[in-house]
């Protein structure tokens, strides 16, 4: 049992013990305790917190859950010299994420045609098990560009604006991708997986601003009331699977090589400053640029689909992007500690970025207002969309919470889901949804996930986001 | 990701899902280590889609080394996620031709993923070590 401590409201501490470097610190509500301790993602605070060069608190995010090694909701930054690096502390999806688009139409609008419009989004994007493009293989150099610019390459290939490349984290393209570094498996399983959606919970979801909390701050990320938007989230698809197993391997050697003592040995990693650490942070850009021109493809697709269905020109639609966020990343960035400026390998791992405004890495759209912060529940509930702040920065490393996190297993989803029609219930709720396989809509049904709304209140509550509005979801199409 | 954890059971099924809140889970039997790794497969595929629509229209051989059984067993689903993720191959008929704690020999018939004849099911990133012991029961693995 992991012994904790109340520190305020939204804030419990894991004091430091045994081989612990630093204490865990665990933003979470007092109702979402039980939760929390009914499986070892507590434990596995705990045991990132044992890693060599760690800075500050090895933290948690109230949508925090058991994963690979690292907890799913983690957080946890190391110093670049005396630091490691750690397949487990990004996740298998790498740069698995999201991105919200905004439009000119209100609900109105598009209510007589939301079916037609989710039968053309389910047939212009491939989605779930298995999906991939019969129309579009990547091939050799093309491939290497995808890797090394990410969205770059898609706007330069006609998919998308260059407007779009600033309104993406990092651009678009995390640098020092190396295409060598990334496996002939990884690339085999990723060729023909660009502009596919997969399977799990991923999905593109049109919605509505449903509820505005902060209306200066939704007015300058163009979100109006009734508004209609797309989210679009999903990953890296087999590529990134891939580059993580390929580099948990290379990790459980160099755990050995290095005398890295691991209390798990999912937590196999590498010092930053070693051949292993630093081939990974290369092989593991180029799948996130991977995931980052997956997204602009799809979206470049949902555009398509928006201009058929309504018979509207791009100018009138205003499909444009407000965001795009990575949810498992590990990434280079300058951190005021203790009054030093340093940098550090920041690890988030089901956790998003959340820059307060006037940061540089904030771009010039954002930065009155800081970045936006986007957070899918869901398909049968709403979504959030915030704002990072400067409290953010200072305590977690410029980080926030990713989602609801599920409440069901699968199995236990499907159990509950037998017997029921979920499209029609939804239906009912004014939702439409369509997926690959019933099996999917069944594991991913309301009831299986957390409410979304409990995780964010506690964000806003302690300050490391800003509430902005809520997007309540009209058409789904799952993987 | 999926985890394996074959215990012994009253009811021998070669495959049956473990609860587990974000991940996948299954409990695995087979009378022998080849049935047992056989089972794995069939696992995987009834996990992606519902395997009697599979037809058997191409083999893959798959050799792989690793450095126990446990690593030997998760380096076989992930080549078979491999297998899937590159063209769309999905086994239903799983033949372990040699196998040593090292080493394995299989040959595995199935065909490729159709959307328009298969189910699409669970989706499967990677299989892990997570809770998993290949361990002796009374009959079999």
């Amino acid at each position: 049992m992991i012994k904790l401590r109340q520190i305020d409201a939204y804030r419990w501490e894991i004091p430091r013990e045994g081989k612990m470097r630093t204490r865990g610190l665990i933003f979470c509500s007092k109702e979402m305790l039980p939760v929390l301790e009914s499986d070892q993602s507590l434990q596995q605070v705990a045991n990132v917190a044992t890693l060599p060069g760690i800075v500050g608190p090895s933290l948690a995010m109230p949508d925090i859950h058991w994963g690979y090694g690292f907890a799913i909701g983690g957080v946890a930054a190391f110093d670049l010299e005396e630091g490691i690096v750690s397949p487990g502390g990004v996740g298998y999806d790498i740069n698995c994420g999201v991105r919200l688009l905004r439009t000119r139409l209100s609900r109105e609008h598009v209510a007589p045609l939301m079916k037609t419009l989710v039968d053309t989004l389910f047939t212009n994007i491939p989605s779930g098990v298995g999906s991939r493009r019969q129309d579009f293989k990547l091939t050799g150099s093309a491939f290497k560009k995808v890797l090394k610019d990410g969205c770059r390459w898609a706007v330069q290939e006609g998919f998308g604006e260059a407007g779009d490349l600033a309104h993406i984290e990092a651009g678009g393209a995390i640098a020092g991708a190396d295409p060598e570094a990334v496996s002939d498996f990884a690339l085999n399983r990723g060729k023909d997986q660009l502009g596919t959606l997969g399977s799990g919970n991923h999905f593109v979801e049109v919605g509505y601003v449903d509820e505005i909390y902060d209306a200066a701050l939704a007015a300058q990320l163009g979100l109006f009331q009734d508004q209609v938007t797309a989210i679009v989230h999903t990953g890296s698809r087999g590529l990134g699977h891939q580059v993580c197993e390929d580099y948990i391997k290379v990790m459980l050697k160099a755990s050995a090589k290095y005398g890295i003592e691991l209390p798990d040995r999912q937590l196999c990693c590498a010092p930053l400053t070693s051949p292993e650490g630093q081939r990974y942070l290369a092989a593991m850009a180029g799948a996130a640029n991977f995931a980052f021109a997956n997204r602009q493809l799809i979206t470049h697709w949902v555009r398509e689909s928006f201009e058929r269905v309504f018979q509207m020109g791009p100018r009138d639609l205003g499909l444009e992007l407000v965001y795009d966020v990575c949810h498992n990343i590990a990434k280079i960035e300058t951190h005021t500690v203790e009054g030093k400026s340093r940098k550090l390998c920041v690890h988030r791992k089901g956790a998003t970025r959340a820059f307060p405004p006037h940061h540089p890495e904030v771009p010039e759209a954002y930065r009155e207002t800081g970045q936006p912060v986007l957070i899918p529940g869901d398909m049968g509930r709403y979504s959030y969309v915030l704002v990072g702040t400067e409290k953010a920065l200072t305590e977690t490393f410029g980080s926030t919470c990713h989602g609801a996190g599920r409440l069901m297993s699968r199995h236990q989803a499907k159990k509950v889901a037998r017997g029921r029609s979920i499209i029609q219930e939804l239906a009912a709720q004014g939702i439409i949804v369509r997926g690959a396989g019933r099996g999917t809509i069944d594991e991913e049904i309301s009831e299986a996930y957390k409410d979304v709304s409990g995780v964010v209140d506690v964000v806003h509550g302690a300050g490391i986001a800003k509430k902005v509005a809520r997007l309540k979801p009209l058409g789904v199409i799952k993987g | 990701m999926i985890k394996k954890k074959p215990e012994t059971s009253p009811r021998r099924r070669p495959y049956r899902q473990l609860p587990h809140t974000a991940d996948l889970a299954w409990r695995l039997w087979g009378a022998s280590l080849p049935e047992l790794f056989e089972n794995a497969g069939r696992a995987l595929s009834a996990t992606l889609t519902d395997r009697r629509y599979l037809r058997r229209r191409a083999t893959r051989e798959v050799n792989l080394t690793a450095i126990d059984r446990e690593a030997l067993l998760v380096d076989w689903l992930n080549h078979l996620l491999y297998l899937f993720d590159q063209d769309g191959f999905l086994g239903r008929d799983f033949q372990v031709e040699s196998l040593t704690p090292e080493r394995l020999e299989a040959r595995v018939t199935g065909e490729s993923f159709d959307p328009a004849r298969h189910p699409s099911l669970t989706g499967v990133k990677a299989a892990t070590f997570q809770q998993l012991s290949i361990v002796p029961v009374k009959d079999g693995w």
